[in-house]
């Protein structure tokens, strides 16, 4: 998929995708990392820290964020920045929807650029990650 | 009881450190890891994913802070870029302490906040992009115990 900047329009939806972080992408995620926190991979480790269950790593959600952003962008263009601020933990194995608005089509430095809000509803309908994206197509 | 700041003058000191530059290289394994992420193919040369720079960290860090609570949670993570990344580009890298703060009160009780913020340069000296992230730093049994006032 590739995003048709001719006809791109502040208020333009990304398509909604709705994603399972699973328990081995979390893990694959850890594979080669120096810091691994025992809740991710152990129910009891994350109920003795006060969570829910087995929460989704804060950074592998800016990863779904930017996975979604980039495949809606396709070649039009590239991923330039993105935030998330985390409200709620989501859980391993419990799927969620990632949906996303172009904000804002300007110029900067000669580039085309968009903003795009972003937001990751798990299954209650609550957001649980509020997200931001800047996108610069190459035209 | 009201809780007492665990910001100390000892704590404020840690605001604003800052690392040397250090190397770091977007290897393939880096960009695996993080296509692993999302799904998608791995290239093996020319543009990175952007996303690569969240986990991109000099070796060596030395920003350690006193353990003033026995839990932390991430809670806000960004990175920006100013221009495309390269497969097997070498940068240099340097983190810093950006601030401390803390809430009293709110879901986990008694918290802290430590915002770090990693910058990223080419060999010309110019700036490539910059990532950041805020950890929450709270006591368990303080938002328990909060949940049990309700």
């Amino acid at each position: 998929m590739t995003v048709d900047l001719a006809t791109l329009r502040e208020g333009d939806e990304i398509v909604p995708a709705e994603i399972t972080p699973e328990p081995d992408q979390v893990q694959r995620y850890f594979a080669n990392s120096a810091f691994a926190p025992k809740f991710f991979s152990d129910e009891a480790a994350a109920k003795a820290q006060g969570l829910p269950g087995r929460i989704v790593p804060g950074p592998l959600k800016v990863g779904i964020l930017y996975g979604s952003v980039a495949r809606w962008l396709g070649d039009a263009g590239w991923v330039v920045a993105v935030r998330a601020a985390h409200r709620r933990p989501d859980l391993q194995g419990k799927p969620v929807t990632v949906m996303g608005t172009v904000a804002r089509l300007y110029d900067e430095g000669g580039k085309r650029r968009a903003d795009i809000e972003l937001q990751i509803i798990n299954q209650e309908g609550q957001p649980s990650v509020r997200g931001f994206a800047t996108v610069e197509f190459w035209r | 009881m009201a809780d007492q700041s665990l910001i100390t003058d000892e704590v404020r000191s840690h605001i604003g450190r800052t690392t040397d530059l250090r190397p770091v290289v977007v290897t393939t394994v880096a960009v695996a890891r993080a296509v692993g992420v999302y799904g998608g193919e791995v290239p093996q040369e020319g543009i990175a994913p952007g996303f690569v720079l969240m986990n991109l960290a000099p070796e060596g860090q030395s920003l350690h802070l006193p353990n003033l609570m026995p839990a932390s949670l991430l809670i806000s993570n960004e990175f920006a870029l100013e221009r495309p990344l390269q497969v097997g580009e070498e940068l240099q890298a340097r983190s810093r302490i950006a601030d401390i703060s803390e809430r009293l009160g709110g879901q986990f009780g008694h918290a802290l906040y430590v915002r770090t913020d990693v910058e990223f340069f080419d060999r010309q000296g110019a700036r490539v992009g910059r990532s950041a992230s805020t950890m929450m730093h709270y006591d368990p049994a303080g938002g328990r115990q909060r949940e049990g006032e309700r």
